[in-house]
């Protein structure tokens, strides 16, 4: 469903994606870590079509993002670190626009809306304009908005920042579910504890360039480590250590 | 799942829902905001309508020019073209913002919706934006010229579709300009930019030049009258849509439908085929120049200018260490948003051009009269650049803290110094363009020593007055959740503040230099009263200017400790 061929980003004189090459089949809930600066927005930018590579090629469901990005992004939502919402419309009527946006009939775009207040329990505030909710009803809305039109791939950044711990719980229970109602989950997080309870498979980047790839298990016979994913994760992005290529390349096993 | 296409005017169809969410949200709390914006525009609107309609009555029968001849439509001209040019200028930078920098952008790219109807929606909201002033100033003109030549209903009706049909073609070539400029100099914009204004700057000069070699040429009166209109219809204005805007208008007011709708019909077509090119090239070029924007350059800029601000530290030795950092922070943040010091350049520039102009224009045989009216309205219209700036540049500064007020809220600094520190970067600011121009201006006119010492004491009294004023309404009606300094300024703290200090200006320059000026113009024999009247005058306008400062800042800063966050 993702597929990254050989891609590199470059800003200006510096690389900050080298050369990651990534398939990410349906259904899969794939984590991307790395520390900071190590390429996992920009590598998400270019996953929406917000940046292009500066060689290799990225599709979403077999859709070019640079010729044909329309088409893919019909596929995919969005939700940044930082989300945005219309300060002056209401939850429902944001909720309503997406629905219109992504080509939604009348009927079923109302449907889909009525399921989407219940399901994240907006009701209670979803006539109210969003400029008066507080963190977690953005966030709330936010994932009611990028579920709405029922997307393929949900790319997800950093979702669990400033959540309560019951909103988290219904948060990575929402990710699971999604993943095994057959949608491409990719979530870029530093929680390693969220990543390690819902991962299919960990992609972990330095410096650009994919320096581990697979699951768990993988990883920490990679990192020969037997221990807890923070330990693998410090253990391969040690500083002074030269980033090395993916074992597995970055295809499913 | 059942898709459709997406549906048409779905993004007009949510600015409507967000426009008619914020006017009931605006019109449940209280009428007293929305009644005055309404009435200061009708207010500013009225008052361009009675000077225009007393300027046409003078040109009509004091000085015999005919109001549907030669001249009036070399006026017109130049008022479309001038229109024009600052639309370029201020939709250019509102597109820029809004295109590449405001965070709706980022979320629409991400969604299927098409580049060139993203482009679309952010287009018609810059011009829109950019021709609220257009309307504001070129309506009542326009209208008052309309009723000096008894105009038929026809005319009045004609007003919107030729305005509509107008600001288009500045709009669409900002736009091009904008999405080019990104997509062949992301690193270098700005000099680009800077580079643009200069270069339109030496094409007006060279043009003013013109016309004044022209003017001091001497000859013939009508011979000269002609060869300086000859100047004024240049580069082959039967094909320049400011002449069609004109000529279309002034078809319309003698009554001739037909000619005039042949005009509004060339003016629109050329407009709409600039749409179609801007809408071409940012389908093509809108998503790669934002790609470019964010990767053109090295991730982690390193800004430069640290001269500029050692410089400023090294400039404020009499300031508190901590008020010098505040205003260090100011003005490093103006210095690195050219949104904000490209529009302080442009009306600088402009100004300066209006005062060269003003003294080639009157240099030969002016009489002290009209030296004395030039270099007061010089004065005036120094003083106005003044009130723009601290109107659209000071007033937002504290707003503009928004959600990271808090940071400054928690440095163990008294919060009265946090305006002390904006007052003080907003008048040094004020001061410098000021006494700059109005010096150029004193001197360029050959202006007696007391009318400079009074023009250097006017401007000084401006300059903190405004700033003083601004500061600390921004600090009383502040608006932290806007990031868009655009909006503040049009929000209702930002309209009582510029129709303040449009008072407050008006008021100085009658009180300060007024006296003296009206003496000169006059000509009157001096028996000592004329000296006291300027002395009293004087004081007064200081006094005044003292209040200006020490008044709101007072409130500002009470409202400023009063504040929770």
């Amino acid at each position: 469903m993702i597929s990254l061929d050989k891609v590199t980003k470059r800003y200006g004189p510096r690389t900050a994606v080298d050369g990651l090459t990534l398939e990410i089949p349906a259904g899969e809930l794939f984590a991307f870590l790395g520390p900071n600066g190590a390429g996992k927005t920009t590598t998400i930018k270019m996953l929406c079509g917000l940046l292009f590579p500066t060689s290799g090629t990225v599709r979403v469901g077999g859709f070019d993002l640079r010729t044909d990005g329309g088409r893919a992004r019909e596929l995919l939502s969005y939700v940044p670190d930082q989300p945005f919402l219309y300060e002056k419309l209401t939850g429902r009527e944001f909720l309503q626009f997406i629905a219109d946006m992504y080509g939604l009939s009348r009927d079923h775009g109302r449907r889909r809306v009525a399921e989407a207040i219940e399901l994240f329990q907006l009701a209670e505030f979803v006539d109210d304009l969003t400029e008066r909710y507080s963190h977690g009803m953005r966030q709330r809305t936010v994932f009611a908005a990028a579920l709405v039109h029922e997307p393929k791939v949900l790319i997800v950044d950093e979702p669990t920042v400033g959540l309560d711990p019951r909103s988290v719980r219904q948060l990575k229970d929402l990710l699971r579910r999604q993943a095994d109602g057959g949608v491409t989950v990719f979530l870029s997080s530093h929680s390693l504890d969220v990543v390690e309870e819902l991962a299919d498979r960990i992609g972990i980047v330095d410096r650009g360039r994919l320096i581990g790839c697979g699951t768990l298990e993988a990883l920490r016979r990679q990192a020969a480590v037997d221990g807890s994913l923070e330990d693998v994760f410090l253990k391969l992005t040690e500083p002074g250590d030269e980033p090395a290529a993916a074992a597995q390349g970055g295809t499913p096993p | 799942m059942s898709r459709a296409a997406c549906p048409p005017f779905l993004m007009q169809r949510l600015r409507w829902a967000m426009l008619r969410n914020a006017l009931r949200t605006l019109f449940s709390r209280s009428l007293v905001r929305p009644l005055t914006v309404v009435l200061i525009t009708l207010l500013i609107a009225t008052l361009v309508f009675l000077g225009s309609a007393e300027g046409f009555r003078f040109l009509d029968q004091d000085a015999h020019v005919p109001l549907d001849g030669q001249i009036i439509g070399v006026l017109l001209d130049l008022l479309f073209r001038a229109l024009g040019v600052l639309l370029l200028f201020s939709g250019g930078l509102i597109l820029y913002g809004s295109l590449f920098t405001a965070p709706e952008t980022t979320f629409l790219l991400a969604t299927p919706l098409h580049d060139g109807r993203i482009f679309a929606c952010k287009f018609q909201g810059a011009t829109a934006v950019s021709a609220w002033a257009f309307a504001l100033l070129g309506g009542p003109i326009l209208v008052a010229y309309g009723v000096a030549r008894a105009a038929p209903w026809t005319y009045y009706a004609l007003l919107p579709p030729f305005f509509l049909s107008f600001v288009l073609l500045p709009a669409s070539l900002a736009a091009v300009i904008v999405v080019l400029t990104v997509n062949v100099w992301p690193r270098r914009r700005i000099t680009v930019l800077t580079l643009g204004v200069a270069v339109v700057g030496a094409l007006g000069g060279y043009w003013v030049y013109q016309i004044l070699h022209e003017a001091r040429g001497g000859g013939d009166g009508q011979e000269a009258v002609n060869r300086i209109l000859g100047h004024f219809t240049f580069s082959g204005a039967e094909l320049a849509p400011d002449h069609w805007a004109a000529r279309g208008l002034m078809d319309a007011a003698a009554g001739d439908v037909l000619g005039s709708l042949e005009k509004l019909g060339l003016i629109a077509i050329t407009s709409l085929f600039g749409y179609l090119i801007a809408e071409f090239t940012a389908r093509l070029l809108y998503r790669r120049g934002c790609d470019r924007l964010a990767t053109g350059g090295p991730a982690r800029r390193r800004p430069g200018g640290a001269w500029m601000d050692a410089a400023l530290t090294a400039g404020l030795p009499f300031v508190s260490g901590r008020t010098r950092l505040l205003i260090v922070k100011d003005f490093r943040t103006f210095r690195r948003d050219p949104r904000q010091w490209a529009q302080v350049l442009i009306f600088t520039v402009l100004v300066t051009f209006s005062i060269m102009a003003g003294r080639r224009v009157f240099a030969v045989d002016i009489g002290p009269t009209y030296q004395s009216l030039v270099s007061w309205l010089h004065l005036g219209v120094v003083g106005l650049l003044i009130c723009i700036y601290t109107g659209r540049f000071v007033f937002p500064l504290l707003s503009l803290e928004g959600r990271k007020f808090w940071i400054l809220g928690l440095l163990p600094v008294d919060r009265g110094q946090l305006l002390w520190g904006k007052f003080a970067f907003a008048s040094a600011g004020a001061l410098l363009i000021g006494e700059f121009l109005v010096l150029l201006s004193d001197m360029t006119l050959e202006m007696p020593w007391p009318a400079v010492l009074l023009h250097v004491l006017t401007v000084i009294v401006l300059a903190l007055g405004l700033s003083g004023l601004s500061v600390g309404m921004g600090a009383c009606l502040p608006s932290f959740r806007e990031t868009d300094p655009s909006r503040i300024v049009s929000g209702f703290g930002g309209t009582m503040n510029l129709l303040a200090g449009l008072l407050f200006l008006l008021a100085v320059l009658t009180l300060t230099a007024g006296p003296w000026h009206l003496l000169a113009a006059s000509r009157l024999e001096d028996d000592g009263t004329a000296a006291w009247a300027v002395l009293i005058g004087a004081a007064m306008g200081v006094a005044l200017g003292a209040a200006a400062v020490v008044v709101p800042l007072r409130m500002g800063i009470r409202a400023l400790r009063r504040m929770e966050f």
